[in-house]
């Protein structure tokens, strides 16, 4: 859609959303746009965990119901002050608090919960959906039962209550914000950690970005739009029961989502307006809606996979690669010099002492003693690569250096100080960043978005600035910007930072990934096993990216098979064998060292160690 | 003491009727990593039908059994080929709506043909409840018991003595592995859906003439008994046995002490405080990611 399309259509939306309460007298299609408004705001709230973050709820029209009830119990018992009801006060207080109130409800369900992966989830808010219902149901003395409460008041300005056209405005212009809100923080830095969540979580916790927190935070924000939704509902209605809060209303919810279009800005409208209008309009099926909402999940499921909206045109400006479709081609020529990106870091390594020492750790699984009392210390400004045969532990020493588990013995030092690393987000915060052995990338998402996404630890913008898309957020986003670009141009990626990751070649998805692990500004780089899959000239280019990384001061532990890769950058080798440190010494001493060739050939073996393993 | 003897064995025929379902769950998703989110519908149809074929059509209970079982496992196959399959093999997630739907549809079919009301179904085994001293134990409890645990030990030596059973194993240890070795991994996979199903539906048989049959009477069957494979980790039959039972207890015990509105929200409650300390279940192992 171009630009000028765009603007027609949200002028002409304008004009139409002013026009409707002059074309229609009577108040019952302004009810219906009212309640579209209403679903639109959950809706939304909706759309950024489960289209935007990738997480499960089907438990929205509890959260709803606890804005709803919450809003119309303290606009309620507010109405004894004269004065507050005069000016409306009490409404407005009810709604906020209705907001609030989801939002800790939010919050409490999902610390706990959003350890669990997608199904269980789900059906995990589907239990707390529904223990809400029953509560409502239950605690009469408070939610009046079955019958629910009655008489809730209207908003009021001054000595001005709210009619029908007046709330239609109101929630109107609430479903705008709720829009603006979402896009905002959409594109915000929050934004892209809760996309690039949904593709990869250990992904994003390696470059120190707390996954666990970033799902609760979306969950509440999602909460809170729910709770807006019920207290808007419950003052539009003047009553409420838990009937208006099943689970099949959470059901709905999704639906609008899945049918709308997850991940998209407009599919929450979609949805909205469809699914309400449409049954309005098939009057007397009733009886039939369970139906229809199963065979419209169905179809949706199999024949619109990305809903209504990913019918529309999408910008091409948006999706298309950078120059050549990224296939293929070779990246350009690495630049010699060394990255503002990275210098600021040089300065804290300065010391010559170990930038990480590990002594005597072991590890076991179950009986198998994958690492047996190991010690290791990489200085700054050098590459210490660690090499062995398959299972010999190389891995899972990368992995307790990163944080990904936790040795049974031993202790890790950061620049001479004691250390527990609890996970691999606490690691990269303490300056450990590292690659994976199977690539870990952020699916659709860019080149350069993933570099943004490595700059967390880099102060950003904050939760508020976000929302409002202050100064200080775009700012802070061109920074961004300007150090991912930066560090593209350091791994020869910089002609594809618009490129989406899933289409680059294999050898540049590799060095993709050290780029966003660059972002992190570590002290210590783990690379583990980064030629894999690459070609001949790749992996010259990932040794002269390696030198660089060296002469900015950066450690890097290297697990390769590669030898001539490791001869050629490392300056110190360690071999493990069966979890044991076997030789030590740079490339020469191990190449000779009768105990390395014994172990990658057998006993008796006479060849250079290197003739076999290139 | 009386009473609490015999809420205690109230308790645990609900427990056992929990741990049928939940075992329902843990089959699907020891084989294929996938869970029928609408399992609960699967109980209510076959609720439903025992009230068709027991109740009106005065069947066999045994006959009413096998119908069944060859009925829901014939839709099971189905609903797995047309349902799960091509998300699972597209590597999507869309098979959780996708299952949830066909709940859906179940409970929109049975309002449809057996209308809103509930129906009563008769006990299998006699209406008068047996006594024993000053005990009174209605036999419809005791059957529940001996059918969920008989259910179990035939689980159990299906799996570990027959060859079938050792395929299951060897698919939910690894599917591509299994296929290699010429197990056809994707019959597995339908027909662990298909049993999940069938067992779901004895659960329905089993517990209608105790809570009535309606088009509603799965959805919270299905979800408490979603709550005994988290607790247990779902992949320990036995430790869902043990905790289905545990749990019925415990519920029984809540509302036969405290009151039976405040059971279902103590026992939610319960399940997350142990995803907490747990997520991986009491009796399941944690899996430590791979790198």
């Amino acid at each position: 859609m171009t630009m000028l399309g765009t603007r027609l259509v949200m002028l002409t939306g304008g004009l139409g959303f002013l026009a409707v309460p002059l074309l229609f007298t009577g108040s019952f299609f302004k009810f219906l746009l009212i309640l579209v408004f209403v679903y639109t705001i959950v809706s939304i709230g909706l759309n950024l965990l489960i289209g935007y973050a990738g997480q499960f709820s089907l438990g929205h029209a509890g959260l709803m119901a606890i804005g709803a009830y919450v809003s119309a119990i303290v606009s309620q018992s507010l109405a004894t002050i004269p004065t507050l009801v005069l000016v409306g006060g009490n409404v407005w207080i009810g709604m906020v608090s209705g907001i609030i109130a989801a939002g800790i409800a939010g919050a409490a369900l999902a610390f706990p919960v959003l350890r669990l992966k997608g199904p269980y989830l789900a059906m995990v808010t589907v239990a707390f959906g529904w223990v809400v219902w029953k509560i409502l149901l239950t605690w009469t003395s408070v939610t009046g039962g079955d019958l629910g409460i009655t008489a809730i008041p209207r908003p009021r300005v001054a000595g001005h209550i709210f009619n029908v056209t007046d709330y239609y405005y109101l929630s109107g212009v609430i479903a705008v914000v709720a829009l603006l809100l979402q896009r905002n923080l959409v594109v915000s830095d929050f934004g892209r950690k809760i996309r690039a969540m949904k593709f990869n979580e250990a992904a994003l916790a390696s470059v120190g970005v707390d996954v666990h927190r970033e799902k609760v935070v979306v969950f509440v924000i999602s909460a809170m739009f729910a709770g807006c939704g019920g207290a808007l509902f419950a003052h539009l209605q003047n009553f409420i029961n838990p009937d208006n809060f099943q689970f099949v209303n959470s059901v709905f919810f999704l639906l609008t989502i899945l049918f709308g279009g997850p991940g998209t800005l407009s599919g929450p409208v979609f949805g909205a307006t469809l699914l309400t209008l449409v049954p309005e309009l098939l009057h007397g099926a009733e009886q039939y809606r369970l139906l229809i909402f199963s065979v419209l999940i169905l179809v949706t499921l199999f024949y619109l996979p990305h809903g209504i909206a990913g019918l529309l045109p999408t910008r091409r400006s948006q999706r298309a690669p950078g120059p050549g479709s990224g296939r293929g081609t070779r990246p350009r020529e690495p630049t010699d010099a060394v990255p503002a990106a990275l210098s600021i870091q040089q300065s804290a390594s300065d010391v010559q002492s170990p930038i990480v020492r590990i002594r005597g750790v072991s590890k076991s699984f179950g009986g198998i003693v994958a690492l047996n009392e190991v010690d290791l210390a990489i200085a700054p400004a050098t590459v210490h690569a660690l090499i062995g045969p398959n299972g010999a532990g190389k891995t899972t020493l990368v992995n307790i250096v990163s944080g990904l588990y936790r040795p049974d013995r031993g202790t890790i030092e950061i620049l001479g100080i004691e250390t527990r690393l609890s996970s691999l987000h606490d690691a990269a915060r303490q300056g450990i960043a590292r690659t994976f052995q199977t690539i870990k990338l952020f699916g659709s998402m860019t080149a350069r978005e993933h570099v943004m996404v490595g700059c967390e630890m880099q102060s950003g913008a904050g939760m508020l600035d976000a929302l409002l898309r202050t100064r200080r957020s775009r700012d802070e986003e061109q920074r961004r910007r300007a150090i991912a670009d930066e560090l593209l141009t350091l791994v020869g990626l910089r002609e594809f930072a618009e490129a989406p990751a899933d289409s680059l070649a294999y050898g540049h998805r590799r060095l993709l990934e050290v780029a966003r692990a660059l972002a992190a500004r570590p002290r210590l780089l783990l690379l583990d096993e980064p030629a894999a899959g690459l070609v001949a000239s790749e992996i010259e280019m990932l040794a002269r990216v390696i030198d660089r990384l060296r002469a900015s001061g950066l450690a890097v532990l290297l697990v390769e098979h590669h030898m001539d890769l490791v001869i050629a950058v490392s300056d110190t080798i360690t071999v493990l064998e069966y979890g044991r440190v076997i030789s030590r010494g740079d490339a020469e001493t191990v190449r000779n060292d009768p105990v390395v060739v014994e172990a990658y050939l057998g006993t008796g073996g006479e060849h250079e160690l290197s003739a076999v393993a290139s | 003491m009386v009473f609490f003897f015999q809420i205690l064995i109230d308790g645990i025929a609900t427990g056992a009727i929990y741990a049928l379902i939940a075992v329902g769950y843990s089959v699907t998703f020891t084989t294929m990593r996938v869970l029928n989110f609408g399992l609960g519908m699967w109980v209510m149809a076959g609720g439903m039908m025992t009230y068709t074929l027991f109740a009106s059509w005065g069947l066999p209970i045994l006959a009413t059994a096998v119908v069944l079982a060859v009925v829901l496992g014939l839709m099971g196959i189905v609903a797995e080929r047309l349902t799960v399959r091509p998300f699972v093999s597209a590597g999507s997630e869309g098979w959780v709506m996708a299952t949830l739907a066909v709940g859906l549809l179940f409970v929109n079919i049975a309002e449809l043909v057996w209308g809103r009301n509930s129906l009563r179904v008769p006990a299998f085994v006699g209406q008068d409840a047996l006594r024993l001293g000053v005990f009174a134990i209605y036999p419809q409890h005791l059957l529940i018991i001996a059918s969920s645990i008989g259910a179990f030990l035939a689980l159990d030596y299906f799996y570990y003595r027959t060859l079938w059973g050792k395929a299951f194993r060897a698919v939910a240890h690894s599917p591509d592995t299994s296929r290699l070795m010429g197990i056809n991994a994707g019959g597995i996979a339908t027909a662990s859906y298909a049993l999940a199903c069938v067992l779901a539906g004895f659960a329905g048989m089993l517990v209608a003439p105790i809570t009535l049959a309606d088009p509603q009477m799965g959805t919270v069957l299905g979800l408490k008994a979603f709550v005994i494979p988290i607790v247990a980790g779902l992949a320990s039959p036995r430790g869902i046995l043990l905790c289905g039972v545990a749990y019925g207890a415990l519920e029984g015990l809540i509302s036969g002490y405290l009151f039976s509105g405040i059971r279902d929200i103590l026992a939610f409650s319960l399940m997350i405080a142990v995803l907490y300390w747990r997520p991986d279940g009491l009796f399941g192992t944690a899996s430590a990611e791979r790198a």
